[in-house]
């Protein structure tokens, strides 16, 4: 068995930076923890669940996917080739956060391939960190994950009494990484130090799923819907929701086309030109995210749209809790 | 063009002319710059694309030209917001991008050897307008050809030029009408709104499709009708116009259930449209 020293995970750190890899890692910002581009491993914060998920290694909040210049004769246009992408490496994400990259692989590679997310994705090596700090709003075990799960990571940390890691290789790209860096890692074995415990109990999601099939219509939507906000700060902290926009920026003359994200709880995400909105009003948007997560996906993909990482349970502005919902849905 | 590894990178097409079919519904012809792409691309009737307007963004949008005429593609629209507004600035010779074809298609195979009944309303006859070149170009494939359209005043008929043309063709029965106060003193069609036009028309439901696009409240009244002609809900055809983005199963936003309708549409029967969660 592998194990690493705290020490020599910053210094592993430092030696893919100047391998010239970009490196994304918890940090932190302010008075938060968030994912984002190391500078050193010093940077590196493993103490707290970041605030925002860590989808945006894959599907940045805003990409660019070509470039224009319009002239009076001609319009040139700058392809975005999805290849420039640099070689990343995502350590000390949470099982929530990584379990969900592989559920996301799906819609970016079902028929049309949208290799701005699956290059990121090859281009990703992740390692995973076992959690052991979880909060009252995790409830990753109800979705049938655990706080060391190591579904989608590459290389899997689990923190030992002592402050070293044991290191298991997940897969090729893990393998690879520690035979890359093998001076940093010993042979050794530790006691792993106590995981995280998340409250809420086992959930029947098949139930669940059934349920939804046959409720589209049900008091419950308004009943915990009415007083949502709209915000859409759920679906951007979600480390799986992933419907985005296609806006161009810049002016007529010059200027650049970008993705970014987007989210079904907005009142005009599907408006129609003719003013009539298929979903207008709160509940409808509700249902639809709900649905789309824990069914529509499901029925798609055999996957859901949800790790049951808490995150829109500790943001949202009007204390809507999904796991709430699951739970109510899952008892009746 | 799906093989590039930009899924959202666009043709480019030159507007080679332009016609203003109403005070705002444009019609342009577009050409692709690119000869290999001229030569290959190929649709089929009902399949839509996305249309950019450099700086302004893209816009989902039929492809109403038929099939079976290569060489350009031509597409209609309404000047109601953002996108198409940016649209309609344009000029004869100006360049736009052109993201497709997507999504479904009619099964026209399926129709051969029948009767076809089309019903459309106002902006919706494009995507029909489509299928009735193609199947006026397999003109013996079909039995007989009945078209149904209105709009709310003359004004506001699409197409005018190719209605007369069907008008005079003896192989199509064209009925033409406009909401009662829509007709002015030279109007020759029928004052009264598609729904109760079909209905006196009454064209034969046997060994016949019937091929509807419209406002959804035009669909709404026009289903009941085909059902007294005694249409079955299979042998109806309809599109869905949900909000649009990707036009290719990723961004999440056109969904109807877990029908996603860039993927599986748009093109659906009434049959199917009456299994989906009434969200659309
Ligand atoms: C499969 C399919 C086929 C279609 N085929 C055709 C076709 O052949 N022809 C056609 O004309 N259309 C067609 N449509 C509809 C077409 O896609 C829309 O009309 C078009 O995308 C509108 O784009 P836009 O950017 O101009 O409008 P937007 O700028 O998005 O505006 C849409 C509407 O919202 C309003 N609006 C915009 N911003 C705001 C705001 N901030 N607050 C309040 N209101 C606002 C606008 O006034 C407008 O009424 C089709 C749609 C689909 C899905
Ligand atoms: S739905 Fe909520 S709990 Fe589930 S993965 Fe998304 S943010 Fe986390
Ligand atoms: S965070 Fe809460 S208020 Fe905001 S959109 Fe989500 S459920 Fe609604
Ligand atoms: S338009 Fe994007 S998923 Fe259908």
């Amino acid at each position: 068995m592998k194990t690493i020293t705290e020490q020599n995970l910053r210094a592993l750190v430092d030696a893919l930076i100047s391998d010239g890899k970009r490196v994304v890692g918890p940090r932190v910002a302010g008075t938060m923890t968030l994912y984002e581009p190391l500078t050193g491993g010093a940077e590196l914060a493993l103490g707290e669940l970041p605030r925002r998920s860590a989808k945006e290694t894959f599907l940045p909040l805003c990409e660019t996917i070509l470039t224009y210049e319009q002239g009076k004769e001609a319009v040139h246009l700058g392809d975005v080739d999805p290849v420039r992408l640099p070689e990343t490496v995502l350590i000390g994400a949470r099982p929530c956060d990584v379990a969900a990259a592989p559920v996301l692989d799906a819609v970016f590679s079902w028929d049309y391939r949208d290799e701005f997310f699956l290059e990121r994705r090859r281009k990703t090596t992740i390692i995973g960190l076992a959690c052991t700090g979880g909060d009252d709003a995790c409830f990753c075990t109800a979705m049938g994950l655990s706080p060391a799960d190591s579904t989608g990571s590459d290389l899997f940390l689990t923190p030992l009494k002592g402050g070293s890691f044991r290191c298991d290789a997940i897969t090729d790209k893990g393998t690879a990484l520690l035979a890359a860096h093998a001076g940093l890692f010993a042979d050794g074995t530790g006691e792993p130090l106590p995981l995280a415990e998340p409250a809420l109990g086992a959930l029947d999601l098949e139930k669940i799923r059934a349920w939804l099939d046959g409720h589209f219509e049900d008091p419950l939507w308004e009943e915990i819907a009415a007083r949502c906000a709209g915000c859409g700060a759920c679906a951007f902290l979600c480390p799986a929701c992933h419907c985005f926009d296609i806006v161009d920026e810049g002016g007529t003359a010059k200027g650049a086309r970008r993705k970014s994200w987007d989210a079904c709880g907005f009142g005009k995400f599907t408006n129609h030109a003719s003013g009539h909105n298929p979903r207008d009003v709160q509940p409808q948007r509700y249902r639809n995210r709900i649905m789309h997560k824990f069914k529509y996906y499901v029925d798609k993909f055999d996957q859901r749209l949800c790790t049951g990482c808490g995150r829109c349970i500790r943001a949202c502005p009007v204390g809507i809790d999904i796991a709430a919902v699951l739970e109510e849905i899952n008892d009746k | 063009m799906c093989d590039h590894k930009n899924i959202y990178l666009p043709q480019l097409a030159t507007i080679e002319a332009i016609i203003d079919e109403t005070p705002d519904i444009r019609t342009f012809r577009l050409v692709f710059q690119d000869e290999a792409v001229r030569d290959t691309f190929s649709f089929r009737a009902g399949q839509f694309a996305e249309y950019s307007a450099f700086g302004a963004g893209e816009s989902t949008f039929c492809i109403a030209s038929a099939p079976t005429r290569a060489g350009s593609i031509e597409c209609c629209f309404r000047a109601v917001g953002r996108v198409t507004e940016a649209l309609r600035q344009l000029e004869v010779g100006d360049t736009v991008g052109v993201r497709g074809p997507y999504g479904n298609s009619f099964p026209i195979e399926e129709f051969f050897g029948k009767n076809l009944v089309f019903v459309a309303g106002g902006i919706a006859l494009p995507p029909l307008r489509t299928l009735i070149w193609q199947c006026l170009d397999w003109r013996e494939k079909f039995g007989e050809i009945t078209i149904v359209y209105g709009a709310r005043t003359e004004a506001d008929l699409v197409y005018k030029r190719e209605l007369e043309e069907w008008e005079q063709r003896s192989d199509v029965l064209l009925v033409k009408t406009v909401d009662p106060g829509g007709n002015g003193s030279t109007w020759d069609g029928k004052v009264g709104f598609v729904p109760n036009v079909l209905e006196e028309a009454a064209p034969a439901a046997a060994n016949s499709i019937a091929l509807v696009c419209g406002p959804p409240i035009m669909i709404k009244f026009t289903l009941p009708v085909l059902e007294r002609l005694g249409f079955a809900d299979e042998a109806i055809y309809t599109t869905l116009e949900n909000r649009m983005k990707c036009g290719i199963g990723k961004c999440g936003r056109c969904n109807v259930g877990n029908v996603y309708v860039c993927k599986d549409g748009p093109v659906f029967t009434a049959a199917q449209v009456k299994a989906m969660p009434q969200e659309f």
